[in-house]
């Protein structure tokens, strides 16, 4: 597939920008980043450059705006469309889209679980086949995860050429995923991020938000507690992507799509995480400089100071991962009887099982869990988790004994667990001593 | 050389991970490419204690300067951390700047020639993201001679290689613009080859012909006379382990034929940089004893350049990368520019040099590089570097450098 010009509509936003520079970079394409302000754009092609740390690619991209767009899409071999999260807006721009788009070139969305066939169906039926969904994950230069997905009116051919396109030109892990809500990476990690925020109301009277997060820290496999990558989200997105999957999806942790009541209050005040200075963490900076993290007290209402909890089983576990000791780390974790100990083992095995439940049911390959928790989230990815377990334990053993037997009786354990798959990812590498 | 040493295995960590962020030791470190470096050779740390119950193994560490950057000296002593199994075992750390771990190999090779030892563990190493940019940059100046060419100076090193850069300009008066470019071609081919190589720092990151020849712009700003960021190795951390053994405990344990040492060459260069180049008036070469140190090699191994199927350099910068071509034999002194734009250091060129990426793509955690190069080509001339690797390749030859080009180590290694 060869990509010389490409659209990118919706280009100021923080993905719109990133994603024009990965075509502009790896792609070596040139790139007209439509927004609807041609200044905009231009700042944001300034910002693309900074996004793959190079000056030069903005020499290859053009700003442009609304007003432009059919010209630029006739032009185009690939046009990506990275506008909001908002259906009918995008019904509105793919039915522009459509009106332009050359034989044989491709339009995508850079959705993030919208129905893809849904807006395969705004373009003429004579282009309809050159429509997919394929979904970044942000920073892209960071994170290299782009999921893939073929509507049913999908040309195979052209799939298959645009799949090698994202692997070997722009250097994406792409993540083939079914035409279901949220896809893959988002329904897993957007799973544990919720149900770490319901635990955070459940164990409010223990401290509620930090508690959580200090318990499911890095030593547990991941970059950043996910309570606190919810408030890096943004709590409106994390509330998009959980009542898309609620609505749309019926499986096993059904409910631990619901999102609590004090996290819709918080988003009602505009308190929607780091990037509008508070959410359910609020840093201040006094005028010497100094910083102060503070975090919402469910309980309380308010902002109070975070509290260093010292659990003695993250203490063990770090000083072990600190030495290099993976498999004494694992081993604390599974035989400390404390209450924390407990929330933590079971959020990993939960995390597990709904990973390759999901990989089974929206995947094609149950490889593909590793490949988006890995490269989506940089979270220790399932397969990779299962090797650390399995070098100290019986997993499927471990399993039946500490998940409620509700998990039980939905999944079959042995089953979802009894594919013997090497990770290509090194578990150690996730498990960090902090 | 008379008695053959073996390659029974190696291993390199992932050199895109910082210890420091992930909250891990030396121990952490050392543990990790220990463990991958056995599993590699098929070494088990039963086996190690029973060579040792006889005296016949030892272990070497290269490291450049751990007492700078996390207060740790005394280093040869730290296998006993990793595991009991090391208790007992002779071992000592090896110094040479940035070819440490080459001399760590170099003592190890010797014992085993010498009939001393019949197993020997190298494994070089260097934590460098403890510290900041500026104060990793005052430490690496420690490398040349700190009174006179680092103390008080930002970022020594770049500016000793852009030297070497004006330095090969006016030895063969060079067109500025060209040889500029061909730096370019070279810090590209190194970060395409590290696109390739599933453990190289740079893998996902972007860099393009565009790019490198632009120097002085935000993103490519100059750090040393001519030369820009992107001709710059990547300061990293990480480790590289090497199990080597005698035709003796090859025989003993029947296994195959392994990739052997065919020969090696250590010269040490005038040590300030005026000096060196003072030094090259008489020579054809721009690195009269880096070259020298490749005749030795190919003398002592009977073989020529034309036996040599894949590279490694210390292309610390792009420029020592450049002088290393016609150090190998690949073309004439002053003919480098010409080499490069044929394409014949490519990775599918018919000389390729650092299909790893090299110290620009991999990543350059100073004490372990000379290890992972030694790891690089016993993958290739074993057919196990997966996707980097060159077909039918059967010998390879790496240069490792200390200093400005100070300290010259190559081996050749290959099999039958």
């Amino acid at each position: 597939m060869i990509i010389k010009t490409v659209t990118v509509v919706g280009a100021n936003g923080t993905m719109g920008a990133n994603v024009s520079a990965i075509f502009a970079s790896f792609g070596s394409a040139t790139v007209y980043m439509v927004s609807r302000d041609k200044e905009k754009s231009k700042m944001a092609a300034v910002r693309a450059g900074k996004s793959v740390k190079a000056d030069s690619i903005t020499n290859h991209l053009i700003a442009a705006d609304y007003t432009m767009l059919a010209d630029c899409v006739k032009a185009s071999d690939l046009v990506f469309e990275s506008a909001a999260e908002n259906l009918e807006l995008k019904i509105e721009l793919h039915t522009k889209i459509g009106q332009s788009l050359k034989k044989g070139a491709v339009a995508c969305t850079g959705s993030s679980g919208l129905s893809i066939t849904r807006l395969a169906e705004c373009y003429p039926e004579e282009v309809r086949c050159q429509f997919f969904g394929v979904h970044m994950f942000n920073p892209p230069y960071q994170l290299t995860l782009c999921e893939l997905t073929a509507s049913p009116y999908s040309d195979t051919a052209m799939y298959g050429e645009l799949k090698e396109y994202l692997t070997n030109t722009l250097f994406r892990t792409v993540a083939e995923s079914k035409d279901l809500p949220a896809f893959l990476g988002n329904r897993i990690g957007f799973y544990v991020m919720n149900e770490a925020l319901q635990y955070a109301d459940r164990y409010q009277d223990n401290g509620g938000v930090d508690y959580i997060d200090s318990l499911l820290g890095p030593f547990t496999g991941r970059t950043m507690p996910p309570i606190t990558t919810a408030d890096f989200v943004g709590l409106d997105v994390h509330k998009a992507i959980v009542d898309n999957i609620y609505e749309n999806t019926n499986d096993y942790v059904h409910e631990k799509f619901v999102l609590p009541k004090y996290v819709q209050k918080l988003i009602d005040q505009r308190k929607l995480g780091r990037k509008t200075g508070e959410g359910l963490y609020k840093l201040i900076k006094n005028e010497s400089g100094d910083k102060r993290m503070m975090v919402y007290d469910i309980k309380l209402g308010i902002y109070r100071d975070i509290i260093n909890y010292t659990f003695p089983f993250a203490l063990q576990m770090k000083q072990f991962l600190r030495d290099g000791d993976y498999d004494d780390a694992i081993r604390v974790l599974i035989n400390n009887n404390s209450q924390e100990a407990d929330i933590c083992l079971r959020f990993l095995l939960r995390y597990i099982v709904y990973a390759l439940y999901t990989a089974e049911h929206v995947g094609y390959d149950l490889r593909v869990a590793d490949d988006v928790m890995a490269t989506g989230f940089t979270w220790c990815p399932p397969f990779a988790m299962m090797e650390a377990f399995s070098r100290v334990c019986d997993l499927g053993a471990l399993m039946k004994e500490r998940l409620r037997p509700e998990i039980a009786t939905a999944v079959d354990i042995d089953h979802i667990i009894g594919e013997q798959i090497k990770s290509k990812y090194d578990y150690r590498i996730y498990f960090k001593a902090k | 050389m008379e008695r053959k040493v073996y390659i029974l295995g190696g291993a390199q960590t992932d050199f895109e991970r910082n210890w420091t962020k992930e909250g891990k030791n030396m121990i952490a470190l050392l543990k990790e490419a220990v463990e991958d470096g056995f599993k590699d050779a098929g070494f088990t740390y039963d086996e190690l204690v029973s060579l040792n119950n006889e005296n016949r193994v030892a272990a070497f560490v290269g490291n450049f300067i751990a007492e700078q950057y996390i207060s740790q000296g005394h280093l040869g002593a730290f296998l006993t951390e990793v595991n009991p199994a090391f208790y007992g075992v002779p071992s000592a750390r090896y110094e040479a700047a940035c070819a440490s771990s080459s001399v760590a190999l170099d003592a190890a090779i010797t014992k085993i020639e010498a009939g001393e030892y019949d197993v020997c563990i190298v494994v070089g190493w260097e934590i460098m993201k403890s510290v900041d940019s500026k104060k990793g940059g005052d430490i690496l100046g420690r490398a040349a001679y700190y009174e006179k060419e680092g103390k008080g100076v930002d970022l020594p090193f770049p500016k000793l290689f852009g030297r070497l850069a004006d330095a090969t300009i006016e030895k063969y008066g060079l067109d500025q613009e060209r040889y500029l470019n061909a730096l370019a071609k070279i810090s590209c081919i190194n970060y395409a080859n590290a696109k390739r190589n599933p453990l190289a720092q740079t893998r996902k990151w972007f860099m393009s012909y565009e790019e490198a020849s632009h120097r002085g712009t935000e993103s490519n700003p100059n750090v040393g006379g001519l030369l820009g960021v992107s001709d710059c190795s990547q300061v990293t951390d990480g480790a590289a382990i090497v199990i080597l053994c005698s035709e003796k405990y090859l025989k003993e344990k029947g296994l195959q034929e392994k990739a052997y040492v065919k020969g090696y060459g250590h010269r040490t260069a005038p040590l300030l940089f005026d000096k060196k180049i003072a030094d090259n008036a008489n020579s054809e070469y721009v690195l009269p004893w880096t070259r020298q140190a490749c005749l030795d090699a190919y003398k002592r191994a009977g073989l020529t350049v034309d036996d040599i199927d894949v590279f490694e350099t210390h292309d610390c910068f792009s420029s020592s990368e450049f002088a290393a071509i016609s150090a190998f034999g690949i073309c004439e002194p002053g003919k480098e520019c010409e080499a490069i734009e044929k394409g014949l250091i490519a990775f599918d060129g018919d000389k390729p040099i650092n299909p790893s990426g090299g110290l620009i793509g991999c990543g350059h955690p100073v004490g372990a590089s000379g290890a992972r190069m030694f790891v690089d080509l016993y993958k290739q001339v074993t057919g196990k570097a997966g996707k980097y690797q060159v077909k039918g390749a059967k010998n390879g030859l790496m240069l490792n450098i200390g200093g400005s080009a100070t300290t010259n180590y190559v081996f050749i290694i290959g099999r039958e």
